[in-house]
């Protein structure tokens, strides 16, 4: 078998002149596109101006799947403390069970919420031992549903209140400005 | 040149890959619950004037304004549940009640200059059966109103009110 020269093959044995001419590349542009640099350097020096100015260091905050965040227009932005969130009848701190509200939701009272007591007690402790001299902030965000009773909101602020988290923001969705 | 672009591609990866797509804020509110004891005991001082939003009933908010326990005023809101769907997320907007809660503030609060450190507390109280959603709504509303605040030798537009979630 001979050796023959690397090029274009397909449809070459068709003895048809237009078609070799259309195989063959004919009178049109070619298949290799040029790419103009500063067009793409432009749109790269862009995209990572618009990426960094959107840029969060703190991260992304886990938001359960199963609650349904209201939504607010004067917002502040996100802090890094403990995340008390209510889904159903459970509570959940930092995603670890920390009680449920059934017991509130039947009787319709004000109740404290011993195991999430504990467990937000056992948290400002070990902040505290791990950092000594410096003041405990006192913050929790709750991540709570938005048909959440308010009896289980009041019994789950008041026990993170006497737990010694007085400062207590709610998680929502924020929406843009309209005033 | 090409070490130029495999740098932009390289951070825009990294970019893309930690960037943060969701927009979750807080509200905060606070809870009045007594501090730990102090050695020594602080200089008796002037109660304030206090700003009590009941949310009580469907039809009305009840906006009074107390000082150690005694009113100094009371005005009745009209209570217009604004709720929007979104998919299966609800928003309440009040207009009426952020407007009515401005008005007071500029009239009555006591904390408007910028050079003021200390803000007006607006305390909310609502009934036990009323939704999340809704407490979050007149919260956002009792933001809504505004003032300067000194901040290194700028004046920043912050909320006019802290507020205090009351449990009773």
């Amino acid at each position: 078998m001979t050796i023959h020269e690397p090029g274009r093959r397909l449809m070459h044995g068709v003895p048809l002149k237009f078609v070799q001419k259309r195989v063959s590349g004919g009178n049109h542009r070619s298949v290799v596109a040029g790419l103009s640099l500063t067009s793409m350097i432009d749109f790269l020096v862009v995209t990572v101006v618009f990426l960094l100015m959107t840029f969060s260091a703190s991260g992304e905050t886990p938001v359960n799947k199963n609650v349904r965040l209201p939504s607010a227009e004067n917002a502040l932005d996100m802090i890094d403390a403990p995340i008390v969130a209510i889904t159903g009848s459970s509570v959940l701190v930092n995603g670890n069970p920390a009680g449920n509200t059934r017991a509130i939701e039947d009787s319709k009272r004000l109740q404290r919420i011993d195991e999430l007591f504990n467990i937000l007690k056992g948290q400002r402790e070990l902040w505290k031992q791990t950092r000594p001299g410096k003041e405990f902030p006192g913050v929790v965000v709750l991540q709570i549903d938005q048909d959440v009773s308010a009896v289980v909101v009041k019994s789950v602020f008041q026990t993170s209140a006497f737990a010694g988290y007085p400062n207590v923001s709610f998680m929502i969705d924020r929406l843009p400005k309209t005033h | 040149m090409i070490p130029f672009i495999d740098l932009l591609m390289v951070t825009i990866s990294f970019l893309l890959i930690t960037a943060v797509w969701s927009q979750m804020a807080r509200l905060n509110a606070d809870a009045q619950v007594p501090g730990p004891p102090r050695e020594v005991e602080p200089d008796k001082i002037e109660p304030e004037k206090q700003l009590h939003i009941e949310m009580r009933t469907p039809d009305k908010f009840v906006l009074i304004w107390k000082q150690s326990g005694t009113v100094i005023s009371t005005v009745d809101v009209p209570r217009k549940d604004n709720l929007v769907m979104k998919g299966n997320k609800k928003s309440i907007r009040y207009p009426e009640l952020a407007q009515k809660i401005e008005a007071e503030w500029k009239t009555v609060g006591t904390h408007r200059d910028a050079t003021d450190r200390k803000f007006d507390q607006a305390i909310l109280h609502t009934d036990n059966e009323t939704a999340y959603v809704y407490l979050i709504g007149v919260i956002d509303a009792i933001y809504q109103a505004h003032r300067p605040f000194n901040v290194a030798g700028k004046a920043e537009q912050l909320p006019a009110f802290n507020v205090t979630f009351a449990v009773n």
